[in-house]
């Protein structure tokens, strides 16, 4: 489903990824680990097509496309989803209305018929009811007031409406209190499926506890230092990352 | 009722034609140019009073000596006030069959105050002349309106049914001599509307107007007068469109509103006049006085402005908040795109006690347009506790567009509380990304975070008209990004 | 033929050209030209947006200033702890008498290599104070043409110039008395080439009917670094005109404040130019007003050039029948991107019968920028003495706290330490003597 070759990326001038080389299929789940400053957001943007990620060598194929040939709106139309590390605020316009305008420009993009007022409703509340979203947080400005685990779990509610493709989730563990993780990672699993694929970037074996990953990678200065299965992130929670060359900071 | 339509317009290329159907209508026109015969002229068609005339002549003499207003942040070549048309009515005056006949039209028209562009094309062909017919209104809701004992009606009618009221308030908070567009209004005005609300009534339904702007014969000068008596409500909607055109049109109006002893005005506009083209060719000059009269205790005026349209804006919806406890309200979004100017805002003028006022205007500039939010609060001696807030935001979008905040803050009183804050700032790079990469495209991620940025403005406005005027704020950023 | 308050300076400016420093020079010229232009413009009045709140014109016509005597005896310095607020700070001083330097009064001490210092006379034959005197920022017009006037009489005047990376080593005081009533003019020229430093002090006293018109025009270059506090305090029926204009360098900071405890009618006009990219400049003051008095604030900052951040926080109390004024402009240009800009002004009235008035713009040309101003007006919080009261504080006492508190986030930007504390002073005495 997506296939990464030799990537590399810089940032402001600066070279963050140095050949990255990934493979997902569909139905995988993959965890990227690594410590901070190794470029695992900047991997995850550069999925997305962040206006500033310059891609200056290597490729990336999504469903057998090119996928930097793609703008934005048109990667998540065709399914790529980026569950945001710092999800923005958008002041004066609700939750609900985002949704809504998001869902039906996919589905427009897509050929799809749009939803209306009423099917849109129901369908938002029986994706936000298990994660625990209330009326009032879908009532009010995106994003703006809420706590970061509320930030956190309206990314996943997102994801659960908008039904990627390709799901990337940038530490959307971190500002969980352990119910939330719980929550979050009930909604990720339910959305796991023989045609969806996961990228999971984490710090923390605990989050990999509940969304168990079939694939775990180490990235650490702009490379991929190392694959391995589920067991590799029990590894790493013991001994750090010290043995891949990376000072913590 | 017939239409009855003046204009002036930059003489030139008049003969130009968008529509085809403009040509069929046969109308009849005073003589070019300005003259007292002119007003003598319209005031004869129209069949007033006497006092009328005189008012009417009294205005013109003083416009004479007036010279046009030069402070607005806006540039225009100078406007040629005598190669115009100030009268011109089609000489059919419609029937009522063929109201039937465009009447799905008008209701659409209704429900949808600000109508997306490609309706206007639609709506120019069939339904214009029964819309410039302020009689549509009238009849459709004329038995609901009359059981409750309220009076809405063209101004002309007005002048003939209930002459006193019209003596009695017409110019009683915009003097003739206001100001040189005020004043000129006062010498030509023709249509608009009249608006009575008895005591103690509340108006059972939304009243509205839709003013348009259809070809070079049919200029506004129209005047409204809305009177609220002792403990009434209304609520008026106001909604203005025009054709395409290569030259500028001149719409000079004058709105009077009068609240009375625990009455309410709601005023909305949905303003989106022809802007001009691309290259600021065409449009519609909008130079307009509006203001309100709170004149009794606990009154309230309230000002709702969705500015979209027009070459050139020049309009600050005023309250005078002369009863004690009285409340002045302006909400305002001001939309700028290609090469328009606004300059808009608001005066609330604090003469009685415990009078609070509160202004929120948002400024959208796109484009290379200029918009300005030009305002004035004023606190006089006598005024003891006042309360004002203003909050006055820009939004930037491009590098070629300008705005400006100009207010005036003058209080003589310290009891007074004012509080004035603006911002300006463009939409943010990251909130871009963050939609699109939810599958919003840029255009409309851009519509989606300006009409955020102006919720506190849209929710001010009647529900349908809210979704309308939404849908507007994307339609007049368009071809604004990228 | 002007008007008569107009004419009277033209008439002025013939009688004594002669006498006035520069003659048959290149000055000579530009004071004939800046009398042509003041003679064509006339004295600002009400009806000039700019002028709007104050109306010089009809200040002039109801007081005419004859010149201020040359003085050359001995000086006695008003009562006023304003006269003597920098005292205990070290030094240079520069004393001025009714517009006029004055060696014997002056300690200018031993300066650094690399500080130039003289009166305005001693300058003009260099470039540097040429294009000075001659430049023009052009924001404000209407405000801006009123420099003419002081170019057509400007007299004396302080001109300091500090060579590439030198700082000045202790604080620059300039002390203005107006002994005698009559009009000066003074120019102070300042040139601070790349990396130099310097703070200036600049003190306005005076008893007499004084019309003190002063203009300071200022760059300060790469990475230069002026500080400035200026107090003015002069007599109820002096008026009082200064103008500062300030071009900044890449880079450059400016932070200048003024205390104004006014006199009759006083209008500091401040026009900051930035004019290479990453400068700062911070324009504050705080007011403290009563009785007639009327003063202005008239403030244009202008991002001609991206990256560069300006400040301004004007705090105002009036009491009496005093009235307040600021006007406020800040500018970004077409692609002066990443802007920062911000005007804040907040105003107190403590009496029925003062007004205030408030004009705080913005224009701007470029979108990637933060611009904000923010105005206030009201009285002291009724419970905020009443809380105060409730905890044994006697009314004035508390009102008096209150209102140090609300004029001290302003006095906190005076750019040097002792002087803040020195004008903290003075306005906690300003409102002692206000008690009834
Ligand atoms: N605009 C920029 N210019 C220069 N360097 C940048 C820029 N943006 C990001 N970087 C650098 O890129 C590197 C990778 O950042 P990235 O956000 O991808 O790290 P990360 O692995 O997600 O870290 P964390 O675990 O802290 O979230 C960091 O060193 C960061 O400072
Ligand atoms: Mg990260």
């Amino acid at each position: 489903m997506l296939e990464i070759r030799n990537l590399h990326v810089t940032v402001g001038g600066k070279e963050i990824l140095k050949g990255i080389d990934l493979d997902i299929r569909a139905g995988e789940v993959h965890a990227i680990m690594g410590p901070n400053g190794s470029g695992k957001s900047t991997l995850s943007y550069v999925l997305a097509g962040r206006d500033g990620y310059v891609v200056t060598e290597g490729s990336i194929r999504f469903k057998g496309k090119d996928l930097l040939e793609m703008n934005v709106d048109e990667r998540a139309a065709a399914g790529v989803f980026l569950a945001f590390q710092y999800p923005l605020e958008i002041p004066g316009v609700t939750t609900m209305t985002f949704l809504k305008t998001a869902l039906n420009a996919q589905r427009r993009a897509r050929g799809e018929e749009e939803l209306d007022a009423v099917r849109f409703l129901k369908l938002v509340r029986e994706k936000s009811r298990p994660l625990n979203v209330s009326d009032d947080m879908l009532k009010r400005s995106l994003n703006v007031g809420y706590s970061g685990g509320e930030k956190k779990r309206a990314e996943v509610l997102q994801m659960s409406l908008l039904e990627p493709v390709l799901a990337v989730l940038d530490e959307t563990d971190s500002g969980l209190d352990i119910d939330a993780l719980k929550t979050v990672a009930e909604g990720v699993n339910a959305l796991r499926s023989p045609e969806r694929a996961m990228v999971v970037i984490t710090h923390y074996q605990r989050l990999l506890d509940y969304i168990v990953p079939d694939v775990v990678h180490v990235l650490s200065q702009g490379r991929i230092v190392k694959t391995g299965g589920k067991d590799l992130a029990l590894e790493l929670e013991k001994s750090g990352y010290a043995e891949y060359g990376a000072d913590a900071a | 009722m017939a239409a009855v339509k003046e204009t002036v317009e930059t003489v030139g290329e008049i003969e130009k034609y968008k529509y085809g159907f403009f040509t069929d209508i046969e109308s009849e026109k005073a003589p070019l140019g300005l003259t007292e015969d002119t007003v003598r002229f319209i005031s004869a068609k129209k069949d007033e009073p006497e006092w009328l005339l005189e008012w009417r002549l009294a205005a013109f003499r003083r416009w004479q000596t007036m010279t046009e207003p030069t402070w607005a942040k806006v540039t225009y070549p100078p406007i040629d006030f005598q190669d115009a048309y100030y009268y011109s009515a089609p000489k059919q005056t419609v029937k009522l069959d063929s109201l039937d006949q465009v009447d799905p039209k008008l209701l659409e028209t209704y429900e949808k105050l600000g109508i997306p562009l490609t309706e206007q094309k639609m709506l120019a062909g069939v339904a214009v002349d029964a819309v410039f017919d302020s009689v549509s209104v009238v009849t459709t809701f004329k038995e609901k309106l009359a059981e409750a004992g309220v009076i809405f009606c063209p101004m002309s009618e007005a002048v003939k049914k209930h002459p006193e009221l019209v003596k009695k308030y017409l110019g009683s908070v915009v003097p003739s001599s206001d100001n040189f567009y005020a004043t000129l209004n006062s010498a030509v005005f023709s249509e608009g509307s009249f608006v009575y609300i008895p005591e103690g009534v509340r108006c059972p339904m939304e009243l509205s107007t839709y003013f348009r702007i259809n070809e070079k014969q049919t200029g506004q000068f129209e005047r409204t007068l809305i009177i609220a008596d002792k403990g009434s409500y209304v609520s008026y909607l106001e909604g203005c469109t025009a054709p395409q055109r290569d030259e500028n049109q001149l719409h000079a109006a004058v709105v009077e509103l009068i609240a009375h002893d625990d009455a309410e005005i709601k005023y909305s506009t949905v303003q989106n006049w022809f802007p001009g083209d691309e290259e600021g060719k065409g449009g519609v000059y909008n130079f307009v006085t509006k203001r309100g009269d709170c004149r009794g205790e606990n009154s309230k005026i309230s000002w709702t402005q969705v500015e979209t349209g027009s070459a050139i804006t020049w309009k600050y919806p005023s309250c005078i908040l002369r009863g004690d406890n009285s409340r002045g309200e302006f909400y305002s979004i001001a939309i700028s795109n290609g090469r328009q100017q606004v300059d808009s805002g608001t005066k609330m003028i604090h003469l009685g006690r415990n009078t609070t006022s509160r202004i929120v205007s948002k400024g959208i500039s796109a484009g290379r347009s200029s918009n300005t939010y030009r305002g004035l609060v004023s606190v006089h001696r006598k005024a003891e506790n006042v309360r004002n807030f203003t909050q006055c935001d820009s939004l930037l979008i491009g590098d070629r567009c300008s705005a400006h905040t100009v207010p005036y803050i003058e209080t003589k009183n310290p009891t007074a509380i004012l509080e004035h804050e603006a911002t300006t700032s463009k939409i943010g790079d990251d909130q871009l990304f963050y939609c699109m990469q939810r599958g919003i495209g840029e255009e409309e991620a851009v519509a989606l975070i300006v009409n955020g940025f102006c919720r506190d403005v849209l929710q001010q406005l009647p529900m349908e008209f809210a979704v309308e005027a939404q849908k507007l704020v994307g339609i007049s950023l368009e071809g604004s990004v990228g | 033929m002007s008007e008569k308050a107009t004419q009277h300076f033209i008439e002025v400016y013939e009688e004594t050209r002669a006498a006035l420093p520069g003659a048959g020079g290149w000055l000579a010229r530009r004071r004939e030209a800046a009398i042509g232009s003041f003679r064509e413009a006339g004295l600002p009045h009400r009806r000039m947006e700019e002028w709007k709140y104050t109306d010089l014109r009809r200040t002039f016509e109801k007081a005419s200033f004859g010149p201020a005597p040359v003085h050359e005896g001995a000086v006695v310095l008003p009562e006023r702890r304003s006269a003597s607020a920098f005292a205990a700070i070290d030094r240079h001083v520069l004393v001025f008498v009714n517009g006029r330097y004055r060696d014997d009064l002056s300690r200018a001490g031993h300066l650094p290599k690399g500080v130039e210092l003289h009166a305005l006379d001693d300058v003009l034959h260099e470039q540097w104070a040429k294009d000075l005197v001659e430049r023009r920022f052009d924001d404000a017009r209407q405000a801006e043409n009123i420099v003419d006037l002081n170019t057509a009489l400007m007299s004396d005047g302080a001109c300091l110039r500090i060579r590439k990376g030198v700082k000045l080593d202790k604080p620059l005081h300039l002390l203005f008395v107006a002994q005698d009533a009559g009009a000066s003019h003074t120019r102070n020229l300042v040139l601070l080439e790349n990396e130099a430093e310097a703070t200036i002090f600049e003190t306005h006293i005076g008893e007499v009917a004084s019309f003190v018109d002063v203009v300071t025009d200022i760059v300060i270059g790469d990475g230069a670094r002026l500080n400035h506090v200026k107090l003015q305090d002069e007599a109820p029926d002096a008026v009082h005109l200064a103008t500062m204009r300030a071009r900044l360098a890449a880079e450059a900071k400016l932070s200048s404040f003024t205390l104004t405890l006014g006199c009759g009618v006083s209008r500091g006009q401040s026009f900051v130019l930035f004019s290479g990219e990453g400068a700062e400049a911070s324009i504050d003051g705080a007011y403290a007003l009563r009785n007639r008095q009327h003063a202005d604030q008239f403030c244009v900052i202008d991002h001609a050039v991206p990256a560069c951040t300006s400040h301004t926080l004007f705090k105002g109390v009036l009491d009496g029948e005093s009235e307040g004024v600021f006007q406020g402009k800040v500018i970004v240009r077409p692609h002066a991107q990443k802007s920062d800009g911000r005007q804040m002004t907040h105003a107190l009235l403590l009496s029925r019968d003062a007004a205030m008035n408030a004009k705080p713009e913005l224009e701007i040309y470029a979108d990637d920028v933060q611009c904000a101003h923010g105005s206030t007006v009201g009285e002291l919080s009724k419970e905020a003495v009443f809380y105060l009261r409730s905890r044994g504080i006697p009314e004035a006492e508390a009102r008096r706290l209150l209102v140090l508190a609300f004029l001290e986030e302003a006095l906190d930007l005076a750019p040097h330490n002792q002087a803040k504390d020195a004008l903290k002073l003075l306005v906690s005495e300003w409102f002692g003597e206000a008690a009834p």
